[in-house]
C-alpha cells in the first residue's frame, strides 16, 4: 500500500488549473522528487499534501487514511519550507520545541526532544541563539529540526536547498541523504534542480504544466526518457535534438535520413511511425563520437565553433547540417576552435521522438 | 594632521551650526523664558515682576488645575490603551480581507482621521443633539431619557475618549497593518503545521511580531492624548468649564482668556514635567516588556 497517496487530484485558482487530475503514489520510506521547472504545479502540489492549499477535487491520502479536508497539524506531515519560516522572535530552543510547547508538552519533554534532535543536527551549541544570528546552512538545519521534532511520518521539502550557496547546497545535500538514510521515512522533496533530485531521491516525478511527465528512478528518466520533455530537461548539458526522416524499418530499428545526406540506424523504443514521417532525433552529448571528418563510419561532419575545457571533459559545440551539436569529449582533447571534426551516433543510445513529443 | 582635523571641525560646526540656532532660538530659548516667566505674575504682553515661588504655592492649592491634572489622566487611560487595542483589533480583521474590499474597508475606517476637528465636532454634536440627534434613538430606550451627553459630567471625559478613538485610529490601524504585512506568510503556515490554534498564533506568533509597532502606537497616542485640547474645549463650549477643564485647556484659559502670563507658564511647566515622567516610564515598561 503506498504512504502518500494522491487520487485524481485538481486544483483550480478561479479558472487557472494548476493541476489537472493528477494521480500519484509514494510507497513508504522512499525518497521521492518532484522535479519540473517553475511554475509547473510541484510546489503547490507538496502544499496540498501538507495541508496548505485546498484540494480543489480528488482525494489525498497519509499512511492509508484519507486525509483532504484534515487541517495541516493532523496530517502527520512535516515540512521544510524554502525560505526557512523559523520564528524570529524566538530562540532555536524555542523554535524547534514550538510544536510541543502547543501542545502543551511539559518542560522536562520539551528539553529532552530538543536535546535529542539538536545532537542529531549538530545545533547543540547554538539553541540560545535567534534565527537572525545563525547563517543560511544553520538555519535550515533548524528548519529540519523543527520538523524532526514532531517525528512526522512523512516529511516535505520546499525546495530547501534554493537560497544556500554552491558550497553549502553540496553539503547539506550529503546530510539530506544520511538523515533518510537513518530516520528511513517517507521524505518528499519539492525541487527544479536535477542535480539535487538525482543525486538525493530514489524516484523521481517529473512535472510539466500540472501533469506528470513521467515517473522513475534517476537513471531510468535519464536512460530512457519517456518524452521530449524529460529527455531536454535532464542532464547537463542538455540533450541535443534535431529533424530527421524515416527511411525504413529493420526490426527494432529504424534507417533515418539525416540532415547532411547520411542515413543512421536508431533502435526503437518499441513505438511505431510510418515511413516517410518527419521525426526528432534526441542524443546526449556523451553519446555523439568524435572522428576525423570524412570517416566512412560519421553521421556528420561539423566545424568546431567553441571548446569548453572542464578539466574531466571538453565540451565542443559543433556546427553541422542538424545545426550546433554539442559533444562531449575526454578532458585532455586536442581540438581547437575552426577544426573539422565527423560525429557519429551511438544507435543504442539514441532517442527518438514522434510529433506528440512521445519516445518512439 | 592637526590643521585637516581643525578644519573638518570646522566644516563640521558650519553644517550642525543651522539646526542648533533654529533649536536653541525656537525651542530652548522659549523653554528657558517659558520657566523664567512661571516665577513672575506677568500678563500675557509685557514683562512682570518676580515673585519667586508664589505660582508654585498657587498651583498647588488650585482646585482646577487638580481637576485639570485629573481629567487629563483620566482621558489618557480612556484613549491610549484602549484605543490602541481596538485598533489592532481591527487591522487584524482588515488584514484578513482581500483585494479592494479591503481598500474600501481600510478607507472607511481611516475616513475620520482626515476630518479637521470642527466637522468631527459638528457631526457628533448633531447626533448626539437632544432633541434631533439619531444617537438618543440608542441612548433613550437605554436610560430612560434622552441624555445631554456634553452636559452631563461622568459622561463627557468618556464621550470625548470615544470620539477621539473614531477620530485618531485611522493611523495606528494603518501602521497595524502595516506591521501585519511584515510577518511572512509561511510563518503562519508554519505555526499551522506546527498544530498552533487561532489564538496561540496571535499570542505566540503575531503579537510578540508586531509589539515594536504597537509601542510606536502607544507612544503617539499618549505625547498626542496628554496634549488634548481642542476636542474637550468644542464639545465643553458653554457648559461648566471648571469641571471638564483639560491641562492645555487651563494654560490657554490662564493666558488668553484671564492674562495672566506667569501663572500660565507655571501650568506649562507642570505639563512639561508630567509629558516627560509618563514618557520616560512608559518607555521602561514597553523596554522591559520588549526585552522578555
Amino acid at each position: 500500500m503506498p504512504h502518500v497517496e494522491l487520487k485524481n487530484v485538481t486544483k483550480r485558482y478561479g479558472n487557472v488549473e494548476v493541476i489537472n487530475g493528477l494521480s500519484l503514489a509514494v510507497e513508504e520510506g522512499s525518497f521521492t522528487a518532484l522535479l519540473g521547472p517553475s511554475g509547473c504545479g510541484k510546489s503547490t502540489l507538496l502544499r496540498m499534501i501538507a495541508g496548505l492549499e485546498e484540494i480543489t477535487q480528488g482525494q489525498c491520502f497519509i499512511a492509508g487514511t484519507e486525509v483532504t479536508d484534515v487541517p495541516p497539524a493532523q496530517r502527520g506531515a512535516a515540512m521544510v519550507f524554502q525560505n526557512y519560516a523559523l520564528y524570529p522572535h524566538l530562540t532555536v530552543r524555542q523554535n524547534i520545541a514550538f510544536s510541543l510547547s502547543i501542545a502543551g508538552a511539559s518542560r522536562e519533554v520539551q528539553n529532552k526532544r530538543v536535546g535529542e534532535v539538536a545532537r542529531m543536527l549538530r545545533l547543540d551549541e547554538l539553541l540560545d541563539r535567534r534565527p537572525a544570528q545563525l547563517s543560511g546552512g544553520q538555519r535550515q538545519r533548524v528548519a529540519i529540526g523543527r520538523a524532526l521534532v514532531r517525528e512526522p511520518k512523512v516529511f516535505l521539502f520546499d525546495e530547501p536547498l534554493s537560497n544556500l550557496d554552491a558550497m553549502l547546497r553540496v553539503q547539506m545535500r550529503l546530510e539530506l541523504a544520511k538523515l533518510h538514510q537513518s530516520l528511513k521515512t517517507t521524505m518528499i522533496y519539492v525541487t527544479h534542480d536535477q542535480v539535487e533530485a538525482m543525486t538525493l531521491a530514489d524516484r523521481i516525478v517529473v512535472l510539466d504544466k500540472g501533469i506528470i511527465s513521467q515517473v522513475g528512478t534517476p537513471l531510468e528518466l535519464y536512460n530512457k526518457p519517456a518524452n521530449k520533455f524529460v529527455a531536454a530537461f535532464i542532464g547537463s548539458p542538455a540533450m541535443n535534438f534535431f529533424k530527421a526522416e524515416i527511411a525504413g524499418r529493420d526490426g527494432e530499428a529504424y534507417s533515418l535520413n539525416l540532415p547532411g545526406g547520411r542515413t543512421a540506424k536508431i533502435v526503437s523504443r518499441g513505438g511505431t511511425v510510418p515511413a516517410a514521417a518527419s521525426v526528432d532525433v534526441g542524443v546526449r552529448p556523451e553519446h555523439l563520437k568524435l572522428g576525423p571528418a570524412g570517416a566512412a563510419n560519421s553521421h556528420f561532419d561539423g566545424k568546431v565553433s567553441i571548446v569548453e575545457q572542464l578539466g574531466n571533459s571538453t565540451l565542443l559545440y559543433v556546427d553541422t547540417p542538424a545545426g550546433q551539436l554539442i559533444v562531449e569529449g575526454e578532458g585532455n582533447l586536442k581540438i581547437a576552435v575552426g577544426d573539422t571534426v565527423g560525429l557519429s551516433l551511438d544507435p543504442a543510445a539514441s532517442h527518438l521522438f514522434g510529433t506528440d513529443e512521445k519516445v518512439i | 594632521m592637526l590643521k585637516s582635523r581643525r578644519n573638518e571641525m570646522l566644516v563640521a560646526a558650519v553644517l550642525v551650526a543651522p539646526f542648533v540656532f533654529i533649536y536653541g532660538w525656537m525651542f530652548v530659548y522659549p523653554t528657558l523664558q517659558m520657566v523664567q516667566l512661571s516665577f513672575t505674575n506677568a500678563p500675557l504682553i509685557g514683562p512682570g515682576k518676580w515673585i519667586g515661588l508664589d505660582n508654585y504655592k498657587r498651583l498647588f492649592g488650585d482646585r482646577v488645575f487638580g481637576t485639570a491634572v485629573w481629567n487629563t489622566t483620566y482621558f489618557v487611560l480612556l484613549t491610549v490603551i484602549p484605543g490602541t487595542a481596538v485598533a489592532l483589533g481591527i487591522a487584524l480583521m482588515v488584514s484578513r480581507l482581500n483585494g479592494w474590499f479591503q481598500s474600501l474597508i481600510l478607507s472607511a475606517f481611516f475616513l475620520p482621521f482626515v476630518l479637521p476637528i470642527t466637522v468631527v465636532y459638528l457631526i457628533w454634536d448633531w447626533l448626539l443633539n437632544l432633541q434631533f440627534g439619531i444617537a438618543q434613538y440608542i441612548i433613550g430606550p437605554i436610560m430612560g431619557k434622552p441624555m445631554n451627553v456634553w452636559r452631563t459630567i461622568p459622561w463627557f471625559m468618556p464621550g470625548v475618549a470615544i470620539i477621539t478613538i473614531w477620530w485618531t485610529n485611522g493611523f495606528s490601524i494603518l501602521l497595524f497593518l502595516a506591521g501585519l504585512r511584515n510577518i511572512p506568510k509561511e510563518l503562519y503556515e508554519a505555526a499551522a503545521l506546527d498544530g498552533a490554534t487561532r489564538w496561540q498564533v496571535f499570542t505566540r506568533i503575531t503579537w510578540p511580531l508586531i509589539w515594536p509597532v504597537t509601542v510606536l502606537c502607544l507612544t503617539i497616542q499618549l505625547i498626542l492624548q496628554l496634549k488634548i485640547f481642542d476636542q474637550v474645549y468644542l464639545f465643553s463650549l458653554g457648559g461648566r468649564t471648571a469641571a471638564t477643564m483639560v491641562m492645555v485647556q487651563y494654560i490657554f484659559e490662564q493666558a488668553f482668556q484671564k492674562n495672566s502670563g506667569g501663572y500660565a507658564a507655571t501650568v506649562a511647566v507642570a505639563l512639561f514635567v508630567i509629558v516627560i515622567a509618563f514618557s520616560v516610564f512608559q518607555y521602561q515598561v514597553l523596554r522591559i516588556r520588549g526585552a522578555r
